[in-house]
């Protein structure tokens, strides 16, 4: 796909995702975000599908930059929320830090405990999904009971290999 | 399989476990940004 084509296909995504938003506030930011690529193509000095694909991930999803625009409504002259300030990096509040850490740090200083409240917490936070959380339990639950089923199944063969 | 063998195997599980865990979730939150 051409770097035009993919211009378009993410105004058009842009366009879709901005429901939400007043109408002349729509255009605004369409008109806005058109600018921005424009300006950051010329810059770039190319206009070949990787420099368009470059320039569309460092803007962000259409629907982060429609998230950001209805929370903070800012006027004209908005900067695309990436690669500027961390507000919108989504997902790293204090659960998931403590989540992560009781699960590495956690699982070191505290065997098992760590781990377990480290999973509790996953189950709290609301920034994974489910299914993701699901898979989290999974893994630690199987390299947790994997070694302890062996070792009893070792127990109780060398029990019953000595009697 | 010795009992020392699965002693050490258990030890260096418990902190894996968590430490796998950790990275997927990790990787999950970083790619939906």
């Amino acid at each position: 796909m051409e770097a035009d084509a993919l211009v378009r296909d993410y105004l058009g995504r842009l366009e879709a995702a901005a429901w939400p938003l007043a109408a002349d506030r729509r255009g605004e930011l369409l008109v806005e975000v058109r600018e921005h690529i424009e300006s950051a193509l010329a810059e770039a000095g190319n206009r070949d599908e990787v420099t368009a694909r470059n320039v569309l991930e460092r803007l962000g999803a259409p629907e982060e930059i429609v998230a950001a625009e209805a929370e903070t409504g800012q006027p004209a002259g908005w900067m695309p929320p990436s690669p500027g300030p961390a507000d919108r990096r989504a997902g790293w509040g204090l659960i998931e830090v403590g989540a992560l850490l009781f699960l590495t740090v956690g699982a070191i200083f505290l065997p098992i405990v760590g781990p377990m409240v480290g999973l509790v917490l996953v189950w709290l936070s609301t920034e994974w999904t489910t299914r993701q959380k699901s898979i989290a339990t999974l893994i630690v639950v199987i390299l947790l009971f994997l070694p302890v089923l062996l070792l009893l199944g070792v127990s109780v063969g060398s029990t019953s290999s000595g009697s | 399989m010795s009992i020392d063998f699965l002693r050490i195997f258990i030890f260096l599980l418990v902190p894996l476990a968590g430490i796998v865990a950790a990275i997927y979730l990790a990787v999950v939150l970083r790619r939906r940004r």
